[in-house]
C-alpha cells in the first residue's frame, strides 16, 4: 500500500494541477468568448474551433500515449504500463467523440451539411472506431496479463495504421480546410495573432485538463488492484 | 451569418461531455472507496 | 533456416490435409463469397448504375467477408480440440506458427478469389481476360495484406469468449486502407489503365503488408503465449 506520505505528496500536486487546469481554462473561455474578434468570413460559428482543434490534439496526443505505453508494455512487462495505456485510449476516445459531434456543429452552416466524406473526417471517425474496439477488446477479456498483452498488441496495430489511413483517405477525397495554424508560409501566418493566441490558451488548457483526468484515472486504477490483492489475500488466509 | 445556435449546440456538448466524463470518474471513486471499507470492515471483523 | 521452413511447411501441410479431407472451409467461403454478390447485385440497380463502377467494390467485399470466415475457423479450428496448446508445445518458433497459418489462409483465401473471378466476369459482363496480369498483382498484394493483419487478430481473437463478434470489430477498421486501395486500382485496371498510373496506391499497399508482416514477426510472441 501508499504510505501516507506519498498520498499527500500525490494530493497537494494532483491539487495544483486541478487549479491550473480551472484557471487555464478560465483564461480559454473568456479568450474564446470575449478577447477574440469574430472571424470575418465564418462568423460566430468559427469559435467552435477552439474547441475542436484542442480536442483533436488531445485526442491525437492520447493515441500515441497509448502506442508508446503498449511498446513498454510488451518490453517491460510492467502493469504500470498497461494503466497508462488503458486510461490514455479512454480520455482518447471521449474527445475524439467530441471532436466527431463538434465538426458536423460547425460544417453544417459553413458547408451546408452536417457530413462530408472529407479525408481528415473519413480518418478521425475511423480512428474513434479503431480505439472503441480496442476499449471493448478490454472490456470482453477478463483482467492479467492476457487481456493486458492483446490490448498492447493492438494498440501498437492500430497507431501504426494511422499514416496508411491517412494516405489512403488523402488520395481517395480531400474537401478539410487547409490547415491554417501550420500552413506552409510557416507557422501561425494563416490567421490573426488574436485567434492564434486563443488557440494556444484553449491547447494549454485541454493538456493539463489531459494530465489531470490521466493522473486520476491511473490511480482509480491502481487502487482497484489494491483492492482485488487485498480481496485475494483475505479469501486465503481465511 | 447569425448561427449563435450551432454555437451553443458545440459548447452544450463539450462542456456536457468533460462533466459526463468527470462525473462517471467520481461515481467509480465512490464505488471503490465503498469497496474498501466493506474490505477493512471485514478484515477488523476478522483481526 | 532450413528447420524454420520445413516448421512452416509442417503447418501448412497439417491445415492443407484437413481442408482436403473435410473440404467444409473452401465451400463454406465460396458459397458465402457468392451469396454477398447476389446481395449486391439486388440491392443496386445495375440497369442504372455502370456495372465497371460498382463491380469492384461489391468483388472486394464480398472476398473480404468470406475471408473473414477462414480467418475465424483458421486458429478457432486448433482451439476446440487443444491443438493450439500442442502446437506450442512443439519444439517451433511462434513465428513459424504465424507464418504457416498466414500461408494456409493466403492460399485458401486465393483459390477461392479465382474461383470467384469467372462468375464474377459473367455476372457484371465485365472482360476480365484482357487485364489478367495486372488484376492478378492487385488480388496479391490485397489479399496478402489481409491474410497478414488477419492472422495476427485471429490468433488474438481465437482466445476471446465472443471471437467470431471481436474479429470483424478489431479487423475491419484497420483494413481500411486496404479496402480503398484495392477497390481504387481493381477499378482502373478493370478501365484499362497500366499498373504504372497508380504506383501510389501499390505502394500503400505494399507498405501495409510489409508494416503488417512485420509487426506480427514481432508481437506474435506475445499473444500466442500461454
Amino acid at each position: 500500500m501508499m504510505s501516507s506520505d506519498a498520498v499527500e505528496e500525490n494530493e497537494e500536486e494532483s491539487s495544483i494541477l486541478v487549479w491550473m487546469t480551472g484557471l487555464a481554462f478560465l483564461a480559454a473561455i473568456i479568450a474564446i468568448f470575449i478577447y477574440v474578434p469574430t472571424e470575418r468570413t465564418e462568423g460566430v460559428v468559427q469559435r467552435i474551433m477552439y474547441f475542436h482543434i484542442p480536442s483533436a490534439w488531445l485526442s491525437f496526443f492520447a493515441f500515441f500515449v497509448v502506442f508508446i505505453c503498449s511498446i513498454l508494455f510488451l518490453w517491460k512487462k510492467e502493469r504500470e504500463w498497461d494503466i497508462y495505456a488503458h486510461a490514455s485510449a479512454e480520455i482518447g476516445v471521449i474527445f475524439c467523440s467530441l471532436v466527431l459531434i463538434t465538426g458536423p456543429i460547425w460544417a453544417r452552416p459553413i458547408w451546408g451539411a452536417w457530413w462530408v466524406w472529407d479525408a481528415r473526417l473519413t480518418s478521425t471517425l475511423i480512428l474513434w472506431i479503431i480505439y472503441v474496439a480496442y476499449l471493448m477488446l478490454r472490456a470482453q477479456s477478463e483482467a492479467g496479463s492476457m487481456r493486458a498483452r492483446y490490448a498492447a498488441v493492438l494498440g501498437i496495430v492500430g497507431f501504426l495504421d494511422i499514416p496508411l489511413i491517412h494516405f489512403s483517405v488523402l488520395w481517395w477525397r480531400a474537401f478539410h480546410p487547409q490547415p491554417k495554424v501550420i500552413s506552409s508560409e510557416g507557422i501561425g501566418k494563416g490567421m490573426e495573432i488574436g485567434m492564434l493566441a486563443t488557440l494556444g490558451i484553449s491547447l494549454c488548457a485541454f493538456t493539463l485538463l489531459y494530465f489531470l483526468l490521466m493522473g486520476v484515472r491511473v490511480r482509480q486504477e491502481k487502487l482497484k488492484d489494491e483492492i482485488d490483492r487485498l480481496k485475494r489475500e483475505t479469501l486465503y488466509s481465511s | 451569418m447569425d448561427y449563435l445556435g450551432f454555437l451553443f449546440a458545440a459548447n452544450a456538448f463539450v462542456w456536457g461531455g468533460i462533466i459526463y466524463y468527470v462525473f462517471t470518474l467520481k461515481q467509480r471513486n465512490r464505488a471503490l472507496e465503498k469497496d474498501l471499507e466493506l474490505l477493512k470492515e471485514t478484515l477488523s471483523r476478522e483481526g | 533456416m532450413n528447420l524454420f521452413i520445413s516448421q512452416v511447411s509442417a503447418i501448412v501441410w497439417k491445415d492443407f490435409t484437413i481442408e482436403f479431407k473435410t473440404r467444409e472451409l473452401f465451400s463454406a467461403m465460396f458459397i458465402f463469397a457468392l451469396l454477398v454478390i447476389l446481395i449486391f447485385i439486388f440491392s443496386v440497380n445495375l440497369s442504372v448504375v455502370e456495372a465497371s463502377e460498382v463491380g469492384p467494390g461489391i468483388l472486394w467485399v464480398a472476398f473480404l467477408f468470406s475471408g473473414t470466415i477462414g480467418l475465424n475457423r483458421s486458429f478457432a479450428l486448433e482451439k476446440e480440440n487443444g491443438c493450439l496448446m500442442a502446437l506450442m508445445l512443439m519444439p517451433a518458433d511462434r513465428t513459424a506458427i504465424y507464418f504457416g497459418k498466414l500461408i494456409s489462409n493466403f492460399v485458401f483465401l486465393t483459390i477461392m478469389e479465382l474461383f470467384i473471378l469467372p462468375l464474377f466476369m459473367i455476372f457484371f459482363n465485365i472482360d476480365l481476360l484482357e487485364h489478367l496480369f495486372p488484376l492478378l498483382i492487385v488480388i496479391f498484394l490485397g489479399t496478402l495484406g489481409f491474410c497478414a493483419l488477419g492472422t495476427l487478430l485471429s490468433s488474438l481473437a481465437s482466445n476471446l469468449k465472443t471471437r467470431e463478434i471481436m474479429l470483424p470489430i478489431l479487423l475491419y477498421p484497420l483494413l481500411v486502407p486496404i479496402v480503398i486501395a484495392v477497390v481504387r486500382m481493381t477499378g482502373q485496371v478493370l478501365a484499362g489503365e497500366p499498373l504504372s498510373e497508380m504506383m501510389n496506391w501499390i505502394g500503400l499497399t505494399a507498405s501495409f503488408d510489409i508494416i503488417y508482416i512485420g509487426v506480427s514477426i514481432m508481437t506474435i510472441d506475445h499473444i500466442l503465449e500461454e
